[in-house]
């Protein structure tokens, strides 16, 4: 991104920047009138998310779309926002020059990876129709608002203000609006319906920005609105150096030429993340280089040769040298409950599943996958499902085939899990809708429009393993609705019709009513599970029963295993039947021996969860006979918890904190500097293209 | 009173035995069950003794294993129930009503009369009483008949009714009641020298107004295409106590093989009863196969269906003399068959003045 701030300020001849929009303009998002309104709207409202996160404010969002000339194409595009306004000098910076903020200078993961800014929205609409964009911006501070009108001047490059003053901001309830911004700009855009839509933009948005509130007035005065579901912010993102795995030569030659460490070992361990003091020694020593030697001194060959150290070319110990994975509390996951709440607002289903996976790194990069799975509802049956992708939060609307998510989807095999695909390939068909959000401080996209995420054999193999596992919940949940069907028929046919057949039988032949229990083990013949979930609204708890019959005529023995959203900060209480925890989100229970006719009832409660949050449990069995209502253990599933509980539990690890820490000690007796502008590591698409 | 086979209190016994085998599966720890024939054509053989199609040995359990097997026994606990409170209170309803009626019966209700006809079918095969036994009347739409014949009906002041059934109906002629009983029909006298059992209203109505009964001495019966239980019943009487030849004119297709098949050898689904239904003089007239190439009838092409039903006629134990076996395989040869009225193209009097005349001939009726 920065990319573009260097080009245009560091200019040798004058670009007017009308050619320059005109150039790029496919890639910017504005190369169809359609296309240009949703860009126009991904804009401001990132900007607002951003903002309010920023703050700390739950968003609320108005976007407006009117038409003015449908003739010419001329729309008037307003988003409101009450994120914490800027403050008025800022204003004409904001919006009349590329770049500013910081997002561009930190590694973490923003929405901001993506599209040219506000300031684009702003030369175009300049460009197309010759209007100012009209900007009303209150801070919590102030008692009226400012008001300005942007515009450019395409012959300087230089933002242009006219208009501006101070009002009072009322709302239409009487209140006058504590904090906030508006955001009023007439371009030459056309407003669409359907898949590629402004409409379908906010949806999506809805769903991976579960806390915020969106209304959207669409041309035909038609109002849609998504309320917010949590009131949980996203967890803050950290800033983190780069990672030598994620690093290219000229990047490295940039921060090295900009350094003013006096010894390469302290450059390393001081700019880059995952290097401790020992690692910076044996890179040293891998490119065979003096762990003294002066950073900004060093030769291209000594550079190239500290390269193929960081990429383990060139060995310590005829070994790659060690490195800790960057920490990848940069990245913030929207996290699997809230994108279930996400999804069953937006969407109407009868099943919801989503997964988050654990952290992971890539080329020096931390990424994260997570995935939702929709299924049923009003859902169309014979349409490909509907498949929303997501980078960094920021929907992904164009390019569906050639991306890496997409493909992930289509690599798995749907028709066992009850999904049509013909052939076994492409993207399923059937009721259901597919979500993947790849969170990563550094998204690859195939091309400079950023619409699909570019191969990465890595992320793929992880948003496939996600799939597989939606894919066998959705199968899960298929048999048992069929099971539990089943089941509910054979208690129907016990409790109420063969006692009226004994009752019935006996009347007439004027005999006493015999007894049921033999008929009823016959006619059951199995040993069947009747569970419960369901919200308790006196305690605030989910209330969850297994019941288990034996209708055998041996007795037998279980280990019953149920899951709970641990995760998601469920607690387990009442648990009258005691047995222990199995692996992350998964309880058990050795049952006392049943003999026939028996049963057994599991009761617990689960605390810290809302209504709606849980709403199925899965119950297993570990035993020899089946279990109707319950599913057979499969081990492999556990092994999967237990695999993602490993991860979890490294990087959370107390040695790699201990490694953190010892390297702010070491860091003390550096000399302080300014933090070095990095750029983000290259092999990210930048808006020029591959400029180093 | 509709008259059945059996005594009130044989009748009573019959379904209580029924009942009887529900309750002592359930005393023994078994499933309660209820004992039936397959009534499928794999199921029916050819009785020496009746002259007529019966079921075999071939029995089906129904036990209370799933939920809807179960729903049927106790439903056929609540129509014995119903059954026995009408024998004991001198009623009778309509399987309608019952259909009705069971809305009350809780968990026993009835989801179509469908449901409620098969399952009081099941109980006569079931008991071997007929439907007359359980006080349970049909809404069938009986026959007409047409021709010098006399009878007298018991109407419902219980005086008998002399009727003759050329003289004494209108162009719409005698119509049959469901009950065909001795106490409700006895047959006083007739001059006919056959009886002719014609499937469409249109060809009953041609031979009507052509004044066939009369040229050819015969009485005219329309069947309604299917015909009812008490068509079948009225024509076995006719043909038993009077001594008619019974001749039946229907199209010529599949469909109407076996609506043959029911009124000469037994149907499928009645076969429990059909020494009391089949009259197994019957003769089939036309439409044959063989009448299609030597009339050059107008045709169609047989549907999908039509061939399917053909084929399954060729395994059907009343279709295996080797008349039938030829006629089946000459309309699937043929693929085309052909209505009664077909024969209309040569003029509306050509089926009394020349195609019944050769047909009959053949049959020395004529």
């Amino acid at each position: 991104m920065s990319g573009i701030a260097q080009k245009l300020a560091s200019k040798q001849k004058q670009v007017a920047i009308s050619e320059f929009f005109e150039k790029n303009k496919h890639f910017l998002g504005f190369d169809s009138p359609v296309r240009s309104l949703i860009t126009a709207v991904k804009e401001a409202v990132d900007n607002a998310l951003d903002a309010c996160e920023e703050a700390r404010i739950l968003p609320s969002i108005k976007v407006k779309v009117t038409k003015i000339d449908a003739k010419k194409d001329i729309i008037e595009l307003v988003v409101e926002d009450n994120g914490p306004g800027i403050p008025q000098k800022s204003i004409e910076k904001v919006f009349g020059q590329l770049l500013f903020g910081s997002r561009f200078h930190a590694i973490r993961q923003s929405r901001g990876q993506q599209g040219i800014g506000i300031t684009g929205v702003v030369m175009y609409s300049q460009l197309t129709t010759g209007k100012p964009t009209h900007v009303k911006s209150k801070i919590a501070t102030e008692s009226t608002a400012a008001v300005v009108d942007i515009g450019l001047d395409t012959r300087k490059n230089k933002a242009t203000k006219s208009n501006s003053g101070r009002e009072i901001w009322d709302l239409e309830d009487g209140e006058m609006k504590k904090h906030g911004l508006e955001v009023t700009t007439r371009l030459k855009a056309k407003y669409q319906k359907g898949r590629q839509s402004v409409w379908q933009y906010l949806r999506m948005t809805s769903i991976v920005n579960p806390h915020a509130e969106i209304t959207f007035t669409d041309p035909d005065g038609e109002v849609h609105h998504w309320p917010r579901v949590t009131e949980r912010l996203p967890g803050k993102v950290e800033s983190i150096k780069p990672h030598p795995h994620g690093i290219e030569l000229g990047q490295l030659q940039r921060m090295l030429s900009e350094s003013t460490d006096s010894r390469l070992s302290v450059f390393l361990r001081t700019n880059f993340s995952g290097v401790s003091t020992r690692a910076a020694k044996e890179l040293c020593a891998a490119a065979e280089l003096d762990v003294k030697i002066k950073p900004k001194q060093m030769s291209p060959d000594q550079v190239r040769a500290l390269l193929e150290a960081f990429q383990g070319e060139r060995m310590f110990n005829g070994k790659p040298v060690k490195l800790l994975n960057p920490p990848t509390n940069c990245l913030s996951p929207i996290e699997e409950m809230l994108i279930k709440k996400g999804l069953s607002k937006t969407i109407d289903s009868r099943y919801a599943a989503t997964m988050t996976r654990a952290p992971n790194v890539s080329q020096g990069n931390p990424y994260q996958v997570e995935v939702g799975l929709i299924f049923g509802g009003n859902m169309v049956s014979d349409k490909p499902v509907e498949v929303l992708r997501f980078a960094n939060r920021v929907p992904l609307m164009y390019q569906q085939g050639g991306c890496l998510l997409t493909k992930a989807i289509e690599s798995v095999d749907w028709r066992q899990y009850g999904l049509d695909q013909a052939g076994g390939k492409g993207v399923p068909k059937g009721p259901a809708a597919i979500l993947v959000h790849l969170a990563s401080t550094n998204v690859q996209f195939t091309s400079e429009a950023k619409e699909a995420l570019a191969d990465n054999g890595e992320v793929l193999e992880e948003v496939r393993k996600a799939m597989l596992e939606m894919g066998r919940g959705l199968r899960k949940h298929l048999e048992k609705k069929k099971k539990m069907a089943k089941t509910k028929e054979k208690f129907e046919l016990i409790n109420d019709i063969l006692p009226a057949i004994a009752k019935k039988s006996a009347q007439i032949l004027d005999k006493p009513l015999p007894s049921l229990a033999g008929s009823i083990t016959k006619i059951m013949s199995a040993v069947i599970c009747e569970g419960s979930t369901e919200w308790n609204s006196e305690s605030k708890a989910v209330d969850v029963s297994i019941k288990i019959y034996n209708y055998t005529a041996r007795a037998r023995a279980y280990t019953i295993l149920a899951t709970w959203p641990e995760k998601s900060g469920g607690k387990m209480t009442n648990n009258q039947y005691g047995g222990r925890k199995e692996a992350t989100g998964v309880w058990a229970w050795k049952l006392d021996t049943l003999q026939p006719g028996e049963n057994i009832t599991i009761t617990y409660s689960l605390d810290g969860l809302e209504k709606g949050d849980w709403t199925e449990t899965d119950v297993f069995y570990r035993g020899s006979q089946e279990i109707i209502g319950a599913m057979k253990m499969d081990e492999k599933y556990l092994e999967e918890i237990r695999n993602q509980e490993k991860i979890l539990n490294e990087l959370n690890s107390p040695s790699q904190i201990d490694d953190f820490e010892n390297m702010e000690d070491e860091i003390e007796d550096v000399e302080p500097k300014p933090e070095p502008a990095i750029k983000p590591p290259s092999g990210q698409s930048t808006l020029f293209g591959g400029e180093q | 009173m509709m008259a059945g086979i059996m005594s009130a209190e044989e009748t009573k016994l019959a379904m209580k035995s029924v009942v009887s085998e529900m309750y002592e599966k359930i005393v023994k720890g078994e499933p309660p069950t209820m004992t039936l024939p397959v009534r499928t054509k794999n199921n029916i053989g050819f009785d020496r003794k009746l002259g007529v199609y019966k079921y075999g040995k071939n029995k089906s359990i129904r036990d209370a294993t799933s939920l809807g097997s179960a729903k049927q026994l106790l439903r056929a606990l609540y129509i014995i129930e119903f059954i026995e409170d009408m024998i004991d209170s001198g009623k009778s309803s309509t399987l309608r009503e019952m259909y009705y009626i069971s809305e009350s019966w809780g968990l026993g209700k009835f989801g179509s009369q469908n449901e409620s006809n098969n399952l009081a079918e099941d109980l006569e095969i079931v008991t071997k009483c007929l439907r007359e036994d359980f006080k349970l009347r049909p809404e069938e739409d009986g026959a007409r008949i047409i021709g010098n014949l006399t009878l007298q009906e018991r109407n419902r002041r219980g005086e008998w009714m002399r009727i003759n059934a050329r003289d004494d109906v209108g162009d719409s002629g005698y119509g049959v009641p469901y009950n065909v009983e001795m106490e409700k029909i006895e047959f006083l006298e007739h001059d006919i020298n056959f009886l002719m059992a014609i499937e469409t209203g249109g060809m009953f109505d041609r031979l009507v107004e052509n004044g066939f009964d009369e040229d050819y001495k015969c009485g005219l019966l329309h069947l309604k295409g299917q015909p009812a239980r008490s068509t079948r019943r009225i024509i076995k009487r006719m043909s038993e106590e009077w001594d008619l030849p019974v001749v039946v004119f229907l199209d010529g297709d599949p469909w109407s093989f076996r609506i043959f098949a029911s009124i000469a050898y037994g149907a499928i689904k009645t076969a429990h009863i059909s020494e009391y239904l089949a009259t197994p003089s019957a003769t089939y007239l036309g439409i044959t196969s063989d009448d299609i190439l030597a009339y050059d009838l107008p045709s169609d092409d047989l549907s999908k269906k039509d061939i399917e039903a053909l084929n399954a006629e060729l395994s059907d134990p009343r279709f295996a003399d080797s008349w039938w076996q030829d006629q089946i395989n000459m309309m699937l040869e043929l693929g085309k068959k052909a209505e009664q009225q077909s024969l209309a193209k040569y003029g509306l009097d050509f089926v009394t003045d020349t195609y019944l005349p050769e047909k009959l001939a053949e049959l020395g009726l004529a």
